[in-house]
């Protein structure tokens, strides 16, 4: 009993990071259309920056990073947000600007490949390839035992999740959120408005890329290590598939859709019979999860539970770039 | 001195990779982003087909080929069936990404996750004035001009290749005109595809050792390079893998293998901030795909 509570517990939280990361791509991809395909380096960057807060001065022999200091609780999970923050506004100062969305996409996607490799060579920022271990965990002596302890926890991920729910849900139905579904459906229109297109999906990656470290250092304090295995770019396309298949755009469509893929989908594989040689079954659902990605995109692109409008629209929902205006003021 | 040696080696490489991506998304408008996934493909047939005894530089022929089919039935067969299905720049993009994690993690299964050695020729050292290079260095190099200048050729003084460029500029109006545009396609996707694969083979030739990582990693590069060279021109994208593969490579010689990664980054910025125009969003016209 003690070994399934602890698993529940563990994919409780891991669901709670998930959902986190899903709510954070929603917000950017299903209300403003930024892809943000290297979403899983502000997760990373955040869990390092919260691993690194705690873990005390570096000058041990078996590990380095930078920053290295002893912070009380609350504090390093601020400065997770704070990182995935300060590394959007970073990246989204060049990558956002005017140019075509496939190529913003691809450049995150590229930079998502190269931090990677970034981190493993360059071994005193995080130190390399092995990552940094012995994370500690706060509070972690109150508890009575370990499985109060891990209850404890996830209840604490749950908790974080329903705030960031509610806030994300409050800032889509807020004006501002209507600015940002202007832009997404009719970006020459909402210019012709007024609205600064350019600082809309910059406050909008930066928002997301706050949720983004948190869900890093929420993560990592639970696991107790984390390194570049822990982030590669394919990741990314996990919480991606989970939008589509719960419905882009819909909140709670996307919580259905965390529950379907990373949760029951990728953990289902645990209680079948080991297949070929080990590692095949991991590979396997890669490919998986790509093959579900392809058929999403084919069949049904708006997901479960598509995002609901309140107003008649066009028929194509799942094209979030029409171009007619352009067209007609060419013709004048 | 060698390291600009071992940069124009490496800008050899990803030119080659670089010329068959320009092309394909010059004519088809497709960032296609399984080129990387094709490649490593491509560099896993000539593997194979060097393990079953087909020697030394045919196995060239066999990676280009097997580059040139499996980029044929994306082509042809997925990238087509979701353009029907309504899919545009975007969602093609997405698709080519799908396609890619599904082409990467395959390999992954059938090479059991390894990396594995691929030695083609002993190769001897040359002295060309104060660089020294081998001898399948200097193949490489050989290879990616001829690559050029075929290119060039084709491009410049053939009836495909006037079509072809025909095709790029307005891909209505050249139906319009009477050329052939599926043709012409299936042409692109062939040659592109061919390029693809020689490069995923010589890159490993270069590497002398090939694993699921190998083309995906090599992507960033040759997307950059196709970036800033302009989509559609041979020309650009070999000058713009000499720039790249020199200063890579000069990088990683006065500083850290992670420094040369930055370094390839921070050009890929560069291209944003210097040609906006090549990469500016909103131009209607140049902005429809062409399968």
């Amino acid at each position: 009993m003690t070994a399934w509570s602890y698993y529940i517990a563990t994919l409780t939280v891991y669901f709670g990071v998930n959902v986190l990361s899903a709510l954070s791509l929603n917000l950017q991809f299903g209300f403003a259309g930024v892809v943000n395909f290297g979403y899983i380096i502000f997760q990373a960057v955040g869990a390092y920056f919260a691993a690194v807060v705690v873990l005390g001065p570096s000058g041990g022999t078996f590990q380095q990073y930078i920053f290295g200091a002893r912070l009380p609780f609350p504090v390093e999970l601020l400065i997770a947000t704070a990182a995935g923050a300060g590394l959007s506004l970073l990246i989204g100062l060049f990558s956002l600007r005017n140019i075509r969305r496939d190529y913003q996409a691809a450049i995150l996607l590229i930079l998502s490949l190269i931090a990677t490799q970034v981190v493993q060579g360059y071994v005193p920022l995080f130190n390399g390839s092995n990552g940094v271990t012995g994370i500690p965990r706060p509070f972690f002596s109150l508890p009575p035992t370990l499985q109060d302890y891990q209850w404890a926890y996830a209840g604490w991920v749950l908790v974080l999740c329903v705030a960031v729910y509610a806030l994300v849900s409050w800032l889509s139905r807020s004006p501002w959120g209507r600015a940002l579904r202007a832009m997404r459906d009719q970006e020459e229109a909402a210019t012709s408005l007024g609205l600064n297109v350019t600082a809309l999906r910059l406050q909008v990656f930066v928002i997301g890329g706050a949720i983004a470290g948190l869900s890093g250092g929420l993560l990592v304090e639970y696991i107790g290590a984390w390194s570049p295995d822990a982030w590669g770019y394919a990741e990314t396309f996990v919480i991606f598939t989970a939008i589509f298949v719960g419905g882009v755009g819909n909140y709670r469509g996307v919580v259905l859709g965390v529950l379907l893929v990373p949760i029951i989908f990728l953990e289902l594989p645990r209680f079948l019979p080991q297949v070929g040689y080990p590692g095949l079954m991991d590979s396997l659902e890669w490919v998986a999860i790509g093959a579900i990605w392809m058929l999403c995109l084919y069949v049904r692109p708006q997901g479960i539970l598509p995002e609901k409008r309140k107003l008649a629209r066009r028929q194509d929902a799942a094209d979030a770039t029409p171009k007619p205006i352009v067209k007609r003021v060419e013709a004048a | 001195m060698s390291a600009v040696g071992f940069g124009v080696v490496l800008a050899s490489i990803i030119a080659v990779a670089a010329m068959g991506f320009t092309i394909q998304f010059g004519l088809t408008n497709v960032l296609n982003l399984s080129f990387g996934a094709v490649m490593t493909v491509a560099a896993f047939a000539a593997y194979l087909a060097n393990r079953h005894g087909v020697g030394g530089w045919s196995d060239l022929a066999v990676g280009g080929a097997a580059g040139a089919a499996l980029t044929l039935v994306l082509g042809r067969g997925v990238f087509k069936a979701y353009a029907r299905r309504g899919a545009r720049l975007f969602e093609m993009m997405m698709v080519t990404l799908g396609l890619s994690l599904i082409i990467n993690y395959g390999v992954q299964a059938l090479s059991h996750n390894n990396i594995y050695q691929f030695n083609v020729l002993p190769s001897r050292l040359l002295q060309v004035g104060s660089i020294l290079i081998t001898r399948t260095q200097l193949v490489i190099i050989l290879i990616s001009i001829g690559v050029l200048v075929g290119l060039q050729v084709l491009l410049r003084g053939t009836k495909i290749g006037k079509a072809l460029r025909a095709m790029a500029a307005d891909p209505d109006l050249a139906r319009a005109c009477g050329i052939k545009t599926g043709q012409i396609v299936v042409l692109t996707w062939l040659l592109s595809g061919f390029l693809c694969g020689l490069a995923g083979v010589v890159y490993i030739i270069n590497a002398q050792s090939v694993g699921y990582t190998t083309g995906q990693l090599f992507l960033p590069l040759v997307v950059a390079a196709a970036i800033l060279g302009g989509a559609g021109s041979p020309m650009g994208a070999v000058l713009a893998s000499l720039i790249m593969g020199v200063v890579t490579e000069e990088v990683s010689a006065f500083g850290s293998a992670a420094y040369s990664t930055v370094a390839g980054f921070g050009i890929l910025v560069l291209v944003l901030l210097m040609r906006p125009s090549s990469v500016r969003g909103g131009q209607a016209g140049h902005e429809q795909l062409t399968l």
